[in-house]
């Protein structure tokens, strides 16, 4: 089984285009090999017959370099041809064709000029050379291989029967000197196989990065899921904020033009800039003019839909520690009147507590808590984090 | 019913600055033109292919598979084609280095060849236009490229919406979207900023700022001794500001550059000027002054020192940049450094998006990205696709180049592989003696065994042009003798070339 791809492992035989007897010359489609990836034709390297085929139409995950069928030189015999047994390299169909070139017409030549070396190298290379196979040399031989030859006495078409490890095939001069026994036959498949790796990229050993939103996601699920409590409650988001920037802002603007700007004024800004365009509530059903729109099929266009929030934060001057808390309120019971009226519940139950936060406001870090109903969670999040923005990177333009 | 419309159709962002130019109200007509355009766009014909990012990875990809007879559209924010290469990377500080050469030559070189140029002035502005002249006329050459291969060109950002739907933030303002059959994640990479400075591009800057100093420093900082902080350190050296190059490894030039090769180099850059401190590292930064004052320690601890400068070129790499491309609504992953997880055919998880470039595996180099874009839309087209990765050479434009390709001597005793080395000195070579520019050696290093070629490593005059007849012969399998009996012209620089081949595998003539 010929390998078709540098990462094919095992293949399926389609259809076999030659019968067993026939001979076919190179370039006739032998037969149709069919991988994961793609179904491929396999054209004939040289001329010859189709002495046996070994795995049949239809033969299913034949692994690379096992025997698919034996060919033999065209003239040939093949009632008096023997096939070789497989112990030998990765056949592909070519390979075969080898030992039974030998056995008929390689030793005539083999008593003229060459070394006492050649006899032994194709052993070599069968016995290791598990990705190299000789083929005709179509394109003009390597100054260096030309020279090796020359000086070995062996003659140019000597040149396609040198297994050659080179890119598509081509015979290095590393590959005759396997050859002519210079260096141990291995040597070059081996050498071929290190430098083919290093022609891809390493995808090995990838170590995934940790998705980083991941793991608020899983706290905001989880923290529902601890304590047994019904569906719907409200979950309060809290995040620590720091108004030193407002302070400050409050003290410029003191200074320049002696007006006293209290807190609730900046909160009160951030508050209406953030609750501006947050991401839809999981939970909300879509208006008359979203389903319109869905008709029209305008939705798609406009991308990820956007609606005001109805968030109001509740300030208090810090507890120490943790980023962001999140936990259930247990205690509250959604309102029917909220609703109905479709509002957020926090909206109204945390009014007053606003004015009263906003007069403890000392420490330069408070905490801004909101509760939100279930599925909520992430607007809610969207909206405190762009309180924070708001309030500690540029609160000037809130009160410009 | 349709009484909210109007306001959503202005969606207003809070607090970006960036995005305040679409809260503008928009008069009911002009948004129902705008709703209509993007009805149209939304029903518009899925096109075969549609690359993010029109930077060379983009671009390459979008020619190929427009002269493929693709339907394809290419999306690049930039507002202008040839990504971080052309607008802000190799081009421009090409055309710097090249300039900022000459003026270095006239100074210190020319009298010497019997040329005497009267007063020499630094004209830095004229030096940029220069500059710009080659970057616009070459991003406009794509551009027109773009329309003879049919390739649709879409300025905006895109972001993906579903696996086969990307949404556009058009840079002239306004949305559309394109469906793909394919897409190409192309996106390239952004400077690795240095923990603890603040990139402002004027004090502390990056390769981008790099390019673009309004005046020369006098004292000038680069962290990271890798090609980007050579190039630029070299530019600015040379129009006379004092630099110091602080590199936490041992030698120069990064892990591919050979070590006999870097220690040469280093050299050469030391006697033009510039300042090394090798296995040094930043533990941080002060910019907060009017100069800007790094703290260095040596690597392996020891004492501190406080260097001062007025400008800090931060190189120590660049990352994937996804920023924004809306990775998670189709669920692809990136690994530890961000890079897209691909397979050997470019594919992601999602096997009709292919990620290519920068933003994913392999050295971040312009011609690697070429090639892998035309890789792509040949695994598209005709299921195979050719990039050799053992084969990519890489050039670092100082004076002189430094050039390599395959591996380096560092590399191959750890795989624990026998190698021959043969080198040969330009100083032997005639060409380089009558253009008095000397310095520098090609190196090759071949297999013990089988004398197969497995490294190239020139420093030298030219060696960035040289190197391509490394490339070849390592792409073709050719042994250090192939190269070796392959005429070369006299009297030329490659006959060095040539001349350390034949002392790989035998000996040099001329040496």
């Amino acid at each position: 089984m010929p390998a078709l791809s540098p990462t094919m492992t095992e293949g399926n035989i389609a259809t076999w285009r030659v019968k067993e007897g026939d001979s076919f010359v190179a370039g006739d489609v032998l037969l149709e090999i069919e991988t994961d990836k793609a179904q491929m034709d396999v054209e004939a390297q040289d001329d010859g017959i189709l002495a046996k085929i070994i795995q049949g139409d239809g033969s299913k995950s034949v692994q690379i370099g096992t025997r698919i069928a034996v060919t033999a030189e065209p003239g040939d015999d093949l009632s008096s041809l023997k096939t070789p047994a497989e112990d030998t390299p990765a056949p592909k169909e070519k390979r075969a064709e080898e030992p039974t070139k030998q056995a008929s017409s390689q030793p005539l030549k083999e008593s003229s000029s060459a070394p006492a070396a050649k006899s032994s190298p194709p052993s070599q290379t069968a016995g290791k050379g598990s990705a190299a196979k000789a083929q005709r040399q179509t394109y003009p031989l390597y100054p260096s291989v030309q020279r090796l030859l020359r000086e070995n006495g062996l003659p140019k078409e000597e040149a396609d029967k040198i297994p050659a490890t080179g890119p598509n095939g081509r015979l290095l001069k590393g590959d005759v000197l396997a050859y002519i026994g210079r260096i141990e036959g291995s040597y070059s498949v081996e050498q071929s196989k290190r430098i083919g790796e290093l022609a891809h990229l390493d995808l090995s050993n990838i170590k995934l990065a940790q998705p980083k939103k991941e793991v608020t996601l899983e706290e905001l699920a989880a923290a529902p899921q601890t304590p047994p409590v019904a569906e719907g409650l409200d979950v309060e988001i809290a995040i620590p904020i720091s108004l030193k920037a407002v302070m400050e802002c409050q003290k410029r603007v003191q200074e320049s033009i002696g007006v006293s700007l209290p807190f609730s004024t900046f909160i009160a800004r951030a508050t209406e800039l953030a609750n501006e365009d947050l991401p839809q509530s999981k939970s909300e059903k879509p208006s008359a003019e979203d389903l319109f729109n869905a008709v029209l099929g305008l939705d798609k266009v406009a991308g990820k839909k956007f609606s005001r929030g109805q968030f109001t934060p509740q300030v208090t001057a810090l507890p120490p520690t943790s980023l962001r808390v999140t936990k259930p309120l247990t205690a509250k019971q959604p309102d029917i009147l909220d609703i109905l009226a479709g509002k957020t519940p926090a909206a109204r139950s945390t009014k007053a507590s606003l004015i009263r936060g906003a007069e403890k406001l000392v420490a330069p870090v408070n905490v801004f808590s909101v509760s939100a109903p279930k599925g909520d969670e992430r607007r809610a999040q969207v909206f405190l984090e762009r309180v924070k923005s708001a309030l500690e990177a540029e609160p000037g333009r809130l009160v410009v | 019913m349709f009484r909210p419309v109007v306001p959503r159709a202005a969606p207003r962002s809070l607090l970006g600055p960036a995005t305040a130019a679409q809260s503008t109200f928009r008069a009911s007509n002009i948004y129902f033109q705008d709703r209509l355009r993007r009805g149209y766009a939304s029903e518009a014909e899925e096109k075969d292919l549609v690359i993010i990012g029109g930077g060379v990875a983009g671009y390459v990809a979008a020619i190929k598979a427009g002269q493929s007879g693709l339907k394809v559209a290419c999306i690049e924010k930039r507002g202008s084609l040839g990504g971080t290469c052309l607008n802000v990377g190799c081009i421009p500080s090409k055309s710097l280095l090249n300039n900022s050469h000459l003026y270095h030559q006239i100074l210190h070189d020319t009298k010497n060849r019997g040329i005497e140029v009267g007063d020499v002035k630094l004209n830095l502005q004229t030096m940029m236009k220069a500059k710009e002249t080659s970057v616009s006329g070459l991003t406009k050459g794509i551009e027109f490229l773009f329309k003879k291969n049919n390739v649709e060109y879409i300025k905006g950002t895109g972001a993906f919406q579903d696996e086969n739907t990307v949404a556009v933030n058009l840079i002239d303002g306004g949305e559309t979207s394109v469906r793909g059959k394919n897409i190409f994640i192309a996106t390239g990479s952004e400077a690795t900023p240095f923990p603890g400075l603040t990139i402002d591009e004027k004090k502390v800057i990056t390769s981008t700022g790099a390019i673009a100093l309004q005046q020369v420093p006098k004292k000038m900082v680069v962290i990271g001794g890798g090609i980007i902080g050579l190039e630029m350190g070299s530019v600015w050296s040379r129009l006379g500001a004092e630099v110091t190059v602080v590199e936490f490894l041992g030698q120069i030039g990064g892990p591919g550059m050979d070590a006999e090769i870097a220690k040469m180099t280093q050299k050469m850059l030391a006697k033009q000027g510039m300042k090394f401190k090798l296995n040094t590292k930043v533990t941080k930064g002060d910019d907060s002054g009017e100069s800007v004052k790094i703290n260095t320690e040596a690597a392996k601890g020891g004492k501190e020192e406080i260097l001062d400068a007025d400008v800090v070129l931060v190189a120590i790499g660049r990352r994937p940049y996804t920023a924004g491309l809306g990775l998670d609504n189709i669920g692809l992953e990136t690994d530890e450094k961000g890079r897209l997880v691909i397979d050997q055919e470019y594919r992601t998880k999602i096997p009709h998006i292919r990620v290519i470039g920068d933003v994913t595996f392999g050295p971040m180099l312009a011609h690697k990205a070429e090639e892998e874009g035309v890789a792509a839309v040949e695994y598209l087209t005709k299921g195979y696709g050719h990039v050799n990765y053992g084969a990519i050479p890489s050039v670092m434009y100082t004076h002189p180049e430094v050039a390599w390709v395959g591996q380096n001597e560092q590399e191959l005793k750890a795989a624990g592989v026998k190698y021959r080395v043969g080198s040969f000195p330009f100083s032997a070579n005639s060409r380089a003696k009558t253009n008095l520019d000397t310095e520098g050696i090609v190196k090759f290093i071949s297999d013990a065994n089988t004398d197969r070629i497995l490294g190239v490593h020139i420093v030298g005059p030219n060696a960035g042009e040289m190197i391509a007849e490394g490339t070849l012969a390592l792409e073709y399998g050719a042994s250090s003798e192939d190269v070796a009996r392959t005429s070369h012209a006299h009297p030329t620089l490659s006959e060095a070339f040539k001349e350390a081949a034949m002392a790989t595998y035998d000996k040099a003539i001329h040496y």
